[in-house]
């Protein structure tokens, strides 16, 4: 009988180990980090003063915004649909690649596709597997994508731009440090902005900042009264050498649809989908309303509303569809005006009647 | 030298039948033997050739050109380049057909002995359970691997006969050399391997359970549609990670500039713990089992 026994003991004892270890690998992660202890206001100079400019790295992204899942079947329009909703309520992997400056790539993985975008020197390949397209554009010589900040940024000394930061969203926020934490096997610090307004609905906003060269590798945001965050943009991996420079040399592969666009001018760079001349912002801080007036792209609004998904995820409110998920809800009355704020439903309505 | 042929034919069969006389390398190339000469085997073999070859055929047949989206994932590309029939051809086998394949081998292995009566000889020797517990499952691990080269190998051969090859497009839009191209047809074909070595424990396993090889085979592929169909509902996605076929379709990630191999190593980590979960409730089964037949 007790030999019996013993014959099985190998059947309880392997899957008790690996739950052991399964259990053990988070801990483990977890386990305190010892850094030298900063101010909100060190960690912020940290930030700003990070140079870091050439790295590979993997970039896992998620969201859990409350929407109801949707299996990705079903007719084509009804896809397309669901594949704007899974940005706001699946997960990806997106693989980053920096040189320098000037030379970038990133690739967001699909399950059997894969959308890539590389820049190199002025030129720039949008190519996206799934349909064998590639796009091209060529920067103008003196623009580079992030200009504004990089202009910003040029002006002020790392310490000055965390005290310019520091005093922008003081009166709203309170900006605090949480225990050290490990992203990517690299030690960080991380800093937590709670909004002090109870009317939004965002909870707190934690950024992990790599204690070694003041790289953002963790970005969180937390929804009132959650514990877990409904939007989470984290390093899985990260190495600082400079990646292969024959992963910025894209000739777009043979039989791939390829098209020449050329940017719009450098002032409706960001803003051409929509004039902002019509867009209000109401109130400020954390639960301002963004507010469209009736009119702006009609014609893409009775698309949207005419796939019966919309239905499926809006609820009917007085005077319009709501869309609400645990961080942002946007109100689409029925003449056609779109609201829009990390604010409860109630507070886009009353902005609605406002108006 | 008239009886030179006689001589070594007779060793062979002689291994063949009686496996213990060479230890257990001799019992696997017995077991392997017995299991590549069986009509089954390779009319289960012929049947995956032949989804890589009607999928050629019906493409090249067929007068419209197949449309981006639409179909199995990478049928657009097989017009463009051959090599792609056999990635196309793995996609459409990995739900079901090499499941059920490798479901049929894996089930069979202790029960298909049992049901014949000749378990009881193979298990004359005192060490012989375990022994023959590993045997068993190597021949299935091995069946997996053939299994998987048939697929891609009818699928190159196919794309080469009715399409157009050249280097090869990956999923980041850069293009690859032939060589490297054949190189990463060998990789997925080692990813799909893996894939299915948790698939075959738990077929080992039912097989220990029973002496009906119908049963074992069944319960395995049924299990096999049951994960897949798990994997499916977002509702569960807390277990999704867990599931032995949830990561069957992500060899994808091969096919991306530079490789990625992070999948390559979540999937050969996960099947390594089927295969020892379900290789110690094997092992607890058969060695405690009574062999009646």
């Amino acid at each position: 009988m007790s030999r019996t026994w013993l014959k099985w003991m190998p059947a309880v004892a392997v899957p008790a180990v690996i739950v052991a270890g399964v259990l053990a690998v988070p801990l483990q992660a977890g386990a305190a980090v010892d850094l030298p202890d900063k101010s909100p206001q060190d960690v912020l100079e940290l930030a700003a003063g990070s140079t870091v400019d050439t790295f590979s790295g993997t970039i896992e992204q998620s969201s859990e915004l409350g929407l109801p899942e949707i299996p990705s079947t079903g007719d084509a329009a009804t896809a397309e649909f669901a594949d704007a909703l899974d940005l706001l309520t699946g997960s990806r992997t997106v693989r980053v690649y920096q040189n320098g400056a000037d030379q970038s790539r990133v690739q967001v993985q699909d399950t059997m596709s894969e959308r890539n975008l590389i820049r190199n020197g002025s030129d720039v390949w949008l190519y996206d597997s799934a349909d064998n397209t590639a796009v091209h554009t060529t920067l103008p010589a003196d623009a580079a994508p992030t200009d504004g900040a990089e202009k910003d940024g040029a002006s002020y000394t790392p310490s000055e731009l965390a005290q310019t930061f520091l005093d922008e969203v003081t009166p709203s926020t309170d900006v605090s440090l949480a225990e050290n934490t490990q992203v990517a096997g690299r030690t960080a610090y991380e800093l937590v902005l709670t909004p002090d307004s109870s009317d939004t609905l965002v909870g707190s906003v934690s950024i992990a900042v790599d204690s070694e060269t003041g790289l953002p590798l963790r970005v969180q945001v937390a929804a009132q009264d959650a514990t877990d965050p409904a939007i989470s943009v984290a390093f899985t991996a990260l190495t600082l050498e400079a990646p292969p420079g024959d992963l910025f040399a894209f000739t777009p592969p043979a039989g791939a649809t390829v098209s020449e666009e050329t940017l719009p001018t450098k002032d409706g760079v960001g803003h051409s989908e929509a004039d902002p001349s019509g867009v209000t912002v109401i109130g400020t801080g954390w639960d301002a309303v963004v507010a469209l007036p009736a009119g702006e792209d009609a014609a893409a609004l009775a698309e949207l509303t005419a796939s019966p998904l919309y239905t499926q995820v809006t609820d009917a409110v007085d005077g319009g569809r709501a869309l609400s998920t645990t961080l942002v809800s946007v109100l689409i009355t029925d003449d056609g005006r779109v609201f829009a704020g990390s604010v409860p439903v109630e507070r886009l309505l009353a902005a609605a009647t406002q108006e | 030298m008239s009886d030179k042929p006689a001589a070594t034919v007779a060793p062979q069969t002689a291994q063949a039948r009686t496996p213990r006389s060479g230890g257990a390398w001799a019992l696997l190339v017995s077991e392997l033997t017995v299991l590549f000469r069986r009509r089954r085997t390779w009319a289960l073999l012929l049947a995956l050739a032949a989804v890589p070859v009607l999928i050629a055929v019906a493409v090249r047949l067929s007068s419209q050109e197949p449309t981006p989206g639409r179909g199995p994932p990478f049928l657009d590309q097989v017009t463009q380049n051959g090599l792609f029939v056999a990635v196309t051809g793995l996609i459409v086998s990995i739900p079901l057909f090499l499941p059920l394949t490798v479901g049929v081998v894996a089930g069979d292995t202790i029960a298909g002995e049992a049901g014949l009566g000749t378990l009881r000889y193979l298990l004359v020797a005192p060490a012989g359970r375990v022994r023959l517990l590993v045997v068993k499952y190597v021949g299935a691990a091995v069946f997996c691997l053939a299994a998987t080269l048939t697929v891609v190998t009818a699928g190159v051969l196919a794309g080469l006969a009715l399409f157009p090859v050249g280097p090869l497009t990956l999923l980041s839009g850069d293009t690859i050399s032939l060589g490297e191209s054949f190189l990463r047809a060998l990789l997925i074909a080692g990813y799909v391997t893996v894939s299915l070595l948790g698939l075959s424990a738990i077929g080992l396993f039912f097989s220990t359970l029973t002496v009906v090889p119908v049963g074992a085979m069944a319960a395995t592929i049924v299990l096999s549609v049951v994960a897949q169909v798990l994997d499916s509902l977002p509702q569960l996605d807390w277990l999704h990670p867990w599931l032995f076929s949830h990561y069957w379709l992500d060899f994808a990630d091969l096919l991306r500039q530079p490789v990625d191999l992070s999948s390559f190593g979540a999937n050969a980590l996960l099947q390594g713990g089927y295969l020892l979960v379900f290789g110690a409730l094997a092992y607890g089964r058969f060695v405690t089992k009574d062999i009646l037949s």
